[in-house]
Order: C-alpha cells, then structure tokens, then sequence
C-alpha cells in the first residue's frame, strides 16, 4: 500500500488564502471524494496534489519521498489528472488525445496505439477511436478525457467532477468504473457535488468536507452524521432519503418540513 | 492519412528536385556550371530555409497555442533582422559571425519577450500576436532609424539585404547553414511527442510528465538559432512558416508527428517554387524571393484571421 499525502500544506496567492494548513492521506485501494462550495479550493487541491502549483506551507508526500523531488516523468507513474474542462472539441481524432496521455513510457507508436485503443474500449468508445473530438458530443468527449486518465496508468487519480457533461446512466456507468479501478490498487481523489453517485462505487469511499481553503470533515459515505456536516458545509438543509440499500443525500425543497434527520 | 502524408513528402521532393530545370534551358560548359554553380547551390539553400521556417512555424503555433503564431508573426524574423541590420548599418567587421551573432541575439531577446506574454496568464490569442506586431513594428522603426544613421555603401548593402533574396554561387551557403539549421531540426522533430503532449494543454502536459520548462527553453532556443541563421544569411523571408503548417495540416490532420516533418519538407519546397517564380516572373530581371512570399503570405494570413473569427 502507498500514500499520496498532504502534509500541513497552505497555498497563497497574493493576500488570498486558497488552501489553509491541510492535511490529507490518500491510499491506494480507497475512495476519497472531496465536497464543498464554489470557491472552496477544491481544485486548487487537486493541483497542490498533482505539483502544478506550489506550496506556500507544507509537503505534498508521495510514500515518504516529497512530490516535488521526482522527474516529471516520474510524477506521472504516480499521479494522473481529469481536468474540469473535458478536451475541446478540436479535430483531433479521439484515439490522438487518449494517445498523449501516455507521454510518461518509453514506448513504441504502435504500442501506444493499442494501449489507447484499450482504454478507450473501457469508456465504451471502441468505435469511436478514429473520430476527431469535433465530431463528438460533450459527453463522449468526457468519456474520451476519462479515457486518457485511465491510459496514463498512474497510481493515483485525481479527477475533477468526472461526471460533468454526462447523462445520468453514463455519470453511474463512471463511477462504477472508477470503483472496479480500486481493485488494482490505484487511489481515487474525485471532487464531486453529488455525493449520491458514490453510490455507485462498490467500496466503501471517504467523504472530505473543504470549505474555505480548510478541511472540515472526513466522514465514510455512511456516516450517520454526514447529512448534518453537508447541510453546515454548504450553507442549505439537506434530507436523507432511503432508496433500497442506499441511502441518497438531497437539499431539501423549499418549506419541506421533517425529514431525517 | 499516411498514404496523405507519403505522397505530400514525395510531390514535395519530386517538386523541388524539378525546381533547378526552372529558367532558361541549359547547353554545355556554360550550361554546367550555371546548373551545378548557381541552380543546384540556390535550390539547396532554398530548401534549408524554407524547412527551417516552416518547421518552426510549426513548433511555434503548437508552443503558443495559437494558429496564426510563426517565426514572423510573434517577432523572431523581426529580432533577428534588427540584430542583423545593426551589425550591417553599422558596418560591423567580422563578416558572417557577428552578423549570425548579432540575428541570433536578437531573434533570441523577441521570441522570449514574445513568449513572456503568452505565457502571462490571460493571454489571448490575438495579445500574442499584437506583441508580435509590436516588435515588428519597433523593429522597422528602429531600423530605419539605424539606416539613416548608416553611410550609403552600408545603407545599399541594408537594403538589399533586408528584402530577403536566394542567390547565391557556389556552396558556401549550404555549408554555412546546413551545420547551424539541421541539428535543430532534429531538436524540434525529437520534441514532436512532447509537443503533441502539450497541445492538450499546458498544465496536463506536465501532468503527464511533460518538462515544460525545458520544452519551451528548447523550441525556443532552436527556433531563434535556426530563423537567426537563414535571416543573416538570406534576409528576412516572410510568411513560410505561417501558410506552410497550415496547408499541411489540411491534408494529413492535426497529429504533429506527421506535421513537424511534412513541414519541413513542404516548407523546403515552398520556398524553391516561390524563388523559382521570382527568378522567372520578367525575363532578365530577379524579384526578390522574399517579394514573393510576402504576396503569396499576406492574402493567406487574412483568409486565416477569417476562419480564425468564424471558428
């Protein structure tokens, strides 16, 4: 088992504070989704995490080395990156964009081919390899962007909401995926606003509250009194429901009386 | 595509091996030497300039995320015609060394002043280009400036010079040249992964293990030695690496591993065809090449601005 951890890290720009004294382990096996409002420095997380900006405070650990000491090569066999924006809509063939996410080996064109043909086949775009990113839809440009991510093989993956742009059967179709992932021993960090498709992740996934550049909470998906942490994060009430075995955790409507808790 | 590509490369190579039957028809002792002293050198350095501009051009619109980015629209060619003009107004001893010494320093200053504000944060793409503009623009000013300066035998050497012409007897050229240009083109071919890597985007780029850093210092660095080199030695030539990626593009798709090197070869042979036109326009008489591709460029430049806005 290995760890990608945050250690005391602080971010600031100028006179703003973007990320505040946190610390975060992220192992191999396990599911972490960070939740939190606009502007909570979610992504300024995911970047600190990947070496793309750096820190005012802290350590970014990768086991016990610092992040900061590897090649840029070697920072991507550890970590891999779903940006917020999926890849645009360009008249790159789609099999091309997954093709660069394998910049880190050392490896012959054709080798690389069908490493990106694979890895698209697992997004459900086998068909689709030859077709140019202007030709698809937001969603399969997402799927194509997810894709990439799984091609650059890393240990751990840090994506940035992953289900933007999908319809609902494909956003629970990928985070099914990401869940089958954790079987070969990768890590997942995921920001999401919707914690309700964790659900769809077999393991049991961890639930980190960011607000104001400081971590709040880390809570399992299960955790009774997560409903109570997500209504205080985001500022509204939030009811949980029952659904079968899941339970899904909505903000309620307007004049909506009760609920549980 | 690859059947594209292969046929792209072989037209091109066909097309400027072709170039030197271009002009008058050749007969004996004469006509050997014509051939093998004139035609055959003027095609060869031809080629090497034209590769080099084009490939560059190529780097730079994949390095500054912009279509209309090449060595004459950010401000290369400009620097290192500033830095050339200087050692020539001012008469600078040394001949072929410090007039390079002098392109290079000055497409080495513009192509990072440029790079600096691109890589500034908001950038778009048309602030790239107004940077470009704004050295070329400084840069023809402060040259004038420096001609007026100048005594007249320099002034006529100046002006010349700067208007970007081939002709040349012998080989001298191609043995100046082809030692500064062709290993850079086997730096820009070699980072055509890392390239392509980074035309996603910058900072996935490096999160997949992209040195960006050194990828920029080293396009650069190879771009402004190479445009350096062809500026002293031809003038500037404007335009090839502007119009040549594109047309390539067009045909064989936007994958630099095909783009870099057909660039090159196209770009070759861009510039042989445009010098042949300039030699054949009105008989007994030359236009300078760089005349050509200027007027061949600018119309180009302005059909790409259109698409550009109605993308």
């Amino acid at each position: 088992m290995k760890s990608l951890a945050l250690e005391g890290v602080s971010v600031r720009v100028g006179a703003r504070t973007l990320l505040d004294d946190v610390s975060l382990e992220l192992r191999t096996g396990e599911f972490l989704a960070l939740v939190g409002p606009n502007g909570a420095g979610k992504t300024t997380l995911l970047r600190a995490l990947l070496g793309l900006i750096p820190t005012t405070a802290g350590r970014v650990l990768v086991g016990t080395e610092p992040l900061s000491a590897l090649t840029a090569r070697a920072r991507a066999a550890e970590v891999a990156w779903l940006p917020q924006q999926p890849p645009p809509a360009e008249p790159v063939p789609a099999r091309e964009a997954v093709m660069a996410a394998r910049y880190r080996f050392d490896e012959t064109r054709a080798v690389t081919r069908r490493a990106a043909e694979h890895a698209l086949e697992r997004v459900g775009l086998a068909g689709r390899a030859a077709a140019p990113l202007s030709e698809l839809s937001g969603g399969e440009r997402q799927r194509v962007a997810v894709a990439a991510l799984l091609a650059q093989e890393a240990r751990f993956l840090l994506l940035d909401e992953p289900a933007n742009h999908l319809d609902p059967a494909q956003q629970g179709e990928t985070y099914a995926l990401l869940g089958r992932l954790l079987e070969s021993d990768v890590g997942i960090l995921c920001i999401t606003h919707d914690v309700n498709l964790l659900n769809h992740v077999r393991a049991a996934p961890r639930v980190a509250g960011l607000r104001g550049g400081k971590l709040g909470f880390t809570l399992e998906l299960g955790a009774p009194e997560l409903p109570e942490r997500l209504s205080e994060l985001f500022g509204v009430r939030m009811l949980a429901l029952r659904a079968g075995s899941s339970r899904l955790i909505v903000p309620a409507p307007p004049d909506t009386p009760g609920g549980e808790p | 595509m690859t059947r594209r590509a292969l046929l792209l490369a072989g037209t091109s190579l066909a097309l400027m091996a072709l170039a030197v039957l271009v002009g008058p028809r050749l007969e004996g002792a004469e006509g050997a030497f014509i051939l093998w002293q004139l035609r055959v050198p003027r095609v060869l350095v031809g080629g090497l300039v034209g590769g080099t501009l084009a490939l560059t051009g190529a780097a730079f619109q994949t390095l500054f995320a912009n279509p209309l980015a090449s060595e004459s629209t950010v401000g290369t060619t400009a620097g290192a015609t500033l830095g050339a003009l200087t050692a020539l107004a001012l008469d600078l001893p040394g001949g072929f060394p410090v007039l390079f010494g002098c392109a290079c320093l000055g497409a080495a200053l513009t192509s990072l002043s440029v790079m600096l504000v691109a890589r500034s944060g908001r950038a778009a793409m048309s602030d790239v280009l107004l940077a470009g503009i704004t050295v070329t623009v400084a840069t023809g000013a402060l040259s004038v400036g420096l001609q007026y300066v100048s005594d007249s035998r320099a002034l006529v050497a100046a002006a010349r010079w700067s208007l970007g012409q081939l002709p040349q007897v012998g080989y001298e050229g191609v043995l100046v040249l082809a030692p500064l240009v062709v290993p850079a083109w086997l730096v820009l071919l070699a980072l055509g992964r890392a390239l392509q890597t980074f035309a996603f985007g910058e900072e996935l780029s490096a999160s997949r293990g992209v040195n960006v850093s050194r990828l920029r210092t080293l396009v650069l660095a190879a771009s402004s030695l190479s445009v350096a080199a062809c500026v002293a030695w031809c003038g500037p030539i404007a335009f090839v690496g502007l119009i040549v990626p594109h047309v390539v593009r067009r045909s064989v798709g936007p994958a630099l591993g095909r783009v870099l090197p057909l660039s090159l070869v196209t770009g070759a042979t861009f510039l042989v065809l445009c010098d042949g036109l300039a030699r054949s326009v009105s008989p007994g008489r030359e236009l300078p090449v760089g005349v050509v591709t200027a007027a061949l460029g600018a119309p180009a430049l302005v059909l790409l601005l259109f698409r550009a806005r109605k993308a």
